[in-house]
């Protein structure tokens, strides 16, 4: 059944690649747009499932295919299990050099059991795409920027999440084989799904001394028995996630395909995994991350970057460690603060937070290299809180039986069933299934997708926007002549990170000009006062260590010679600007 | 000539093998990969392994010396070149492959060695080109200036010796003055006994770029102990963008993974703990992040440090030269294995006569200076030579100094004997290796085909099984304690299958189990790093 579910899938996705893309789209005659949305897509996706990582492969596809002047797709590199990690660049190939405007980066699902940041990336690009030339601001944004975007950076891992038997929790590593149990094994005795209903749930058995019973108002529940509780129900006792000891050494489930932690392998104060449990070998061991970095640190006009995570409505900034407090200094924390608190009214349920205080206290993550590596200003979002169910910050998890069994036909749940179990005897399987509790339940996914792309976008848009606004011409006689310009950053980002600054990460900005003999080159503190700070050597590529964020920086030469000249800004982060 | 003395020494090579022989001078790449192909050659012992290829296209021997199931007995990995312009180390290292297949071949018995003579091949080539300076950076393209430019301001040969030294420029500016007892070796002036700085120090070059510095951005390079993950020091010229970015260290570390018998490693390199043994911080060894060795470990590196000075007889050793990201640190902080380091050699103290002015503060380049003239190196100093210097038109400019490599690489004729006891001290060492056995194994019979079976497992060797540091990695395997049971036999009391993390030298632990059935059962104990044996019990 499963199976020709999917082969059957696959048969679309074939007729798909053989039809034209736009077949697709309704005629303009059978819609009417709703606001924001694109209302006649050239691609068609449903935004109320997920995608296995073929999938995303596929869709990948077809959005550059139906976009060729918007959208390139390139394999970065290969996962473990030798699969294509898919990056879509998007932005308008008929504007500009490419890689040469500031440019944001977007992955999804590093922790594998961690989905819907793929489906946020495959959202992001299609909006862009589908919306280009429609609306002002996606056009300005296409133009002006580029979207480095990564649905999935562990797709060996996401397949393993889909179509094996895990929790909702798990594997949340990659598939590098390790030995967890350092027996000389390796993923010997991983979870099992007994009951064949494609989640690993719970196990539970009737026991005299057990301290569980069964929540008498609702049998898919379990209540713990308190030490003042007289219980005259049967007791249960709960024997942890479905699984059996498949090696025979005294333990269940304790040896499963990795583990380790993909977000502990990042190279800013990396720890190994005595200090940090999860961590590999050395920073970038697991290929997939390796992929990333290699490409990011090609990139030097990556100004801005978001990784997607689950679950609990968050949206955070670091340092991921304690020990890493003085890496996150002032100047830039009122940047990512001002984005960080639009986030919390632009996702209504997330809360604006510091990994290390709020979280857990962990070395390697990505947002940490981004920022302390590359002073690239990063945010990891949670997504999916339970306050989605009803809209309660107040409700907890225990709606989730509720919600279930109102708004999803009870189908979020597997009943509690017997199994005949090789150690335990009889015993009872049941509980949520993997895709509830931690990934959007379908009819809520395509706002959640929308809220988070908006918040990137709005992070995007903070980007570095460099322009010369205003060239003054003075004649100083002698045929010498002064010539003032002045560089203007539209938006709330430097062109360099005060942690860039203070570890020159970057290469400076350079604005020089060409087309006249320049004598002089300097600074300009005050137009006013004529204070200047004069560039003794190679005056006519003046050297700025940074353009601050909504502000400007005064430049003057003193020129001989006549005729046009051209000045050009030429920062890494803040593209290049000529006038 | 050159060529003739190397097809001589090459004759010489293939008619005795290479055992006691060794080269006139250090080696180069292609000298160095024909001595230990010929290693390799020569040994059913011996096998040779390219692991990379480096940037310079330089390849990264491993020489694995072994005999039977090598990957599965204790090892030791010892390492050579970790930094570039220390060439002793690439040629300690190779002698220890050479005078252990030669002199000490039944050390193979108990344990394998994983050699890794030259960590920093693109560097040390530098000892060979046609401009010699002290190069620790692989060829890997860096701008360490960080100013958008590539090496675009390097060394400049002004006074056209084929060697880069320093450049003094008289300046009342300046922080420099000259040794009161050799006034060819600069010191900084000490303001606080009220001296005044005379002159400004530079290595020798221009400020081609005019950005105020001089030489700090030329061909660079990556250096291999600096891009470790252990106090990886960020953003400084050498280290790279990340720790571990390069294909050397990438390619080394992935295979140490792999080797889960190493349980030592050795490196002969900058970094001295054998001198003077890691000292224990309560403080640092409490923290998460560990910045000082474990208290059990430095007890245990006191003991190594002890056995060392006892052996090699050399005293008075420079300060360690370990730094942030490197090798000899990582190998214990990070790998959790014992990890040993020494230079091999250094430049012994002269005791001054009475003609001489004291060298008060022992100032090293003075004692090399005096050693060098003792022993008739040559060509170990450039005299300071009065130059034009268009960065310093009106200044008196001067360029000479210690030659490049001279003070840290002595002629290799020199190093015969500390390379020995060097050998001999590992050899030493291995033989101490833990070494897993079962003892006193009894059954005794409990009655309804029942057996108690009794039995200790011993550490047979000095050196613990786990460092304290390796007892916390998931990177070394605890010592398993397994009973091999057959159909109709079961265990009634005790664990089939036991893991320790750690057995002292001459420590045991005992173990008992209750089994039902007959016939015969075996035990295992053991780890890949620490010994295995195993033992036959028949049931009553």
């Amino acid at each position: 059944m499963k199976r020709y579910i999917t082969n059957l899938f696959a048969g679309l996705i074939l007729v798909g690649l053989t039809l034209p893309v736009t077949s697709f789209a309704q005629s303009s005659d059978e819609v009417f747009r709703a606001a924001g949305s694109p209302h006649n897509p050239k691609v068609n996706i449903s935004f109320n499932r997920y995608y296995t990582s073929e999938g995303i492969a596929e869709i990948t596809d077809k959005i550059a295919k139906a976009y060729p002047d918007l959208v390139r797709r390139v394999s970065i590199g290969k996962s473990y299990e030798g699969r294509d990690i898919w990056m879509l660049q998007v932005t308008n190939y008929k504007k500009g050099t490419a890689d040469r405007k500031p440019a944001f980066y977007v992955d999804g699902n590093i922790h594998s059991n961690e989905i819907q940041g793929a489906e946020i990336c495959l959202y992001t690009a299609w909006y862009l795409t589908e919306n280009f030339g429609d609306v002002k601001y996606i056009t300005e944004m296409l133009d002006d920027r580029i979207f480095y975007i990564v649905p999935t950076i562990n797709p060996d891992a996401r397949n393993n999440y889909m179509k094996e038997a895990n929790t909702g929790s798990s594997p949340r590593s990659g598939m590098l084989p390790l030995d967890d149990d350092r027996d000389g094994l390796v993923d010997e005795d991983g979870l099992d799904d007994l009951d064949g209903d494609g989640s690993v749930t719970r196990m539970r058995r009737k026991s005299d001394y057990g301290s569980f019973i069964v929540d008498p108002l609702d049998p898919r529940k379990m209540i713990q028995i308190g030490p003042d509780d007289v219980v005259t129900a049967q007791r249960y006792e709960m024997l942890g996630s479905e699984g059996i000891d498949n090696d025979g050494d005294g333990r269940v489930n304790e040896d499963r395909p990795g583990v380790y932690d993909p977000n502990r392998d990042w190279a800013w104060k990396w720890q190994p995994d005595y200090i940090q449990r999860g961590a590999l070998k050395y920073p970038f061991s697991a290929p997939e991350n390796r992929a990333v970095a290699d490409f990011v640190l090609s990139r030097p006009n990556i100004a801005g970057a978001q990784s997607f995570h689950n679950s609990g409505g968050m949206i955070l900034r670091g340092p991921g460690a304690e020990e890493d407090l003085a890496t996150y200094n002032r100047a830039d924390l009122r940047i990512y603060d001002a984005i960080g608190r639009k986030g919390q009214k632009m996702l209504p349920g997330y809360r604006y937070l510091t990994v290390y205080k709020d979280l857990y206290s962990v070395f390697g993550g990505e947002l940490d290299w981004f920022y302390g590596s590359r002073g690239v200003y990063t945010f990891t979002n949670e997504i999916f809180s339970s306050f989605a169910y009803y809209k309660d910050p107040n409700g907890g998890r225990n709606q989730g039986y509720d919600f279930d069994k109102e708004l999803l036909a009870n189908d979020a749940f597997t009943p509690w069933a017997p199994y005949d179990h090789p150690t335990y005897g009889e015993i009872e399987i049941g509980g949520f299934k993997k895709n509830f509790g931690r990934a959007t339940p379908g009819f809520m996914l395509e706002e959640e997708l929308h809220r988070n792309m908006a918040f990137a976008l709005y992070h995007a848009h903070h980007m570095p926007k460099l322009s010369i606004d205003k060239v003054t011409e003075k004649d100083l006689g002698g045929g010498l002549k002064e010539i003032t310009a002045i560089i203007k950053n539209d938006r709330m980002m430097p062109t360099h990170a005060s942690q860039d600054l203070k570890y020159k990460i970057e290469r400076p900005d350079f604005v020089s000009i060409s087309g006249v003999d320049v004598q002089a080159g300097m600074i300009v503190q005050s137009i006013d006062l004529g204070l200047t700070t004069e560039q003794k050597h190679n005056p006519q590529k003046l050297i700025l260590a940074s353009i601050p964020g909504n502000s400007t920086v005064t430049l003057r030469w003193i020129v001989s010679g006549r005729g046009k000249y051209t000045i050009t800004v030429d920062s890494a982060k803040g593209g290049v600007v000529t006038r | 000539m050159k060529k003739r003395l190397l097809i001589w020494a090459c004759g010489l090579g293939c008619l005795f093998g290479t055992s006691g022989l060794f080269a006139q001078d250090y080696n180069n790449a292609s000298q160095l990969a024909q001595r230990l192909r010929a290693i390799a050659s020569g040994s059913s012992s011996a096998s040779l392994q390219s692991i990379a290829k480096t940037d310079g296209g330089k390849d990264i021997w491993m020489l694995t010396l072994g005999t039977g199931d090598l990957d599965n007995k204790p090892a030791m990995a010892i390492v050579g070149g970790v930094e570039g312009k220390h060439l002793l180390g690439v040629e300690m290292a190779t002698r220890f492959a050479e005078t252990l297949l030669s002199d000490n071949a039944s050390a193979l018995d108990n344990t394998t060695f994983y050699v890794f003579p030259n960590m920093s091949p693109d560097a040390t080539e530098q000892y060979f080109a046609s401009l010699k300076y002290e190069r620790s950076g692989n060829a890997r393209q860096t701008d360490d200036d960080r100013d958008g430019n590539l090496n675009e301001d390097p060394f400049d040969d002004l006074d056209g010796n084929g060697m880069i030294t320093m450049m003094r420029v008289e300046d009342a500016t300046g922080d420099w003055i000259t040794h009161p007892a050799d006034d060819r070796v600069m010191i900084k002036a000490n303001k606080g006994k009220g001296e005044k700085g005379k002159y400004r120090i530079f290595t020798e070059g221009m400020d081609n770029d005019k950005d105020g510095a001089f030489n700090e951005d030329g061909e660079g390079g990556i250096h291999f102990r600096k891009n470790l993950a252990y106090g990886y020091p960020y953003f400084v010229p050498g280290s790279g963008e990340h720790s571990v970015s390069e294909k050397e260290n990438r390619a080394m570390l992935d295979l140490l993974y792999t080797k889960w018998n190493v349980y030592g490693v050795f490196t002969f390199g900058p970094g001295n703990n054998l001198s003077s043994p890691w000292k224990y911080n309560r403080a640092g060894a409490s923290k998460r992040v560990v910045t000082s060795v474990l208290n059990g470990d430095a007890k245990l590196n006191k003991f190594a440090s002890d056995a060392y000075n006892a052996a090699v007889k050399m005293k008075n050793a420079p300060a360690s030269g370990q730094q942030g990201g490197d090798f000899l640190q990582w190998a214990y902080f990070h790998f959790g294995r014992l990890s040993l380091g020494t230079p091999g050699w250094w430049v012994p103290t002269v005791k001054g006569d009475s003609t001489m002015t004291a060298n008060k503060d022992k100032n090293a380049e003075v004692n090399f200076l005096r050693w060098a003239a003792q022993e008739n190196i040559p060509n170990y100093f450039v005299d300071w030579k009065q130059m034009d210097h268009p960065d310093f038109p009106n200044q008196k400019v001067e360029v000479g100094g210690i030659a490049p490599f001279k003070m840290h690489n002595p002629p290799v004729a020199m190093v015969d004997d500390a390379s020995k006891k060097n050998t001999d001290f590992i050899v030493d060492l291995a033989g101490m290796q833990a070494d897993v056995k079962l003892m006193n194994l009894k059954s005794e019979e409990v009655g309804k085909g029942m057996t108690r079976i009794t039995v200790d497992v011993y550490n047979a060797g000095t050196l613990p099984t786990h460092t304290e540091m390796g007892r916390r990695s998931r990177w070394l395997r605890p010592i398993r304690v397994e009973l091999k049971l057959s159909s109709g036999q079961e265990v009634i009391s005790g664990r089939r299958i036991l893991t320790m993390n750690n057995l002292d030298g001459d420590g045991s632990r005992q173990f008992s189990w209750l089994v039902k059935g007959k016939g015969s059962v075996e035990i295992h104990a053991g780890a890949p790093h620490a010994g295995t044996d195993n033992a036959t019990v028949n049931l009553k």
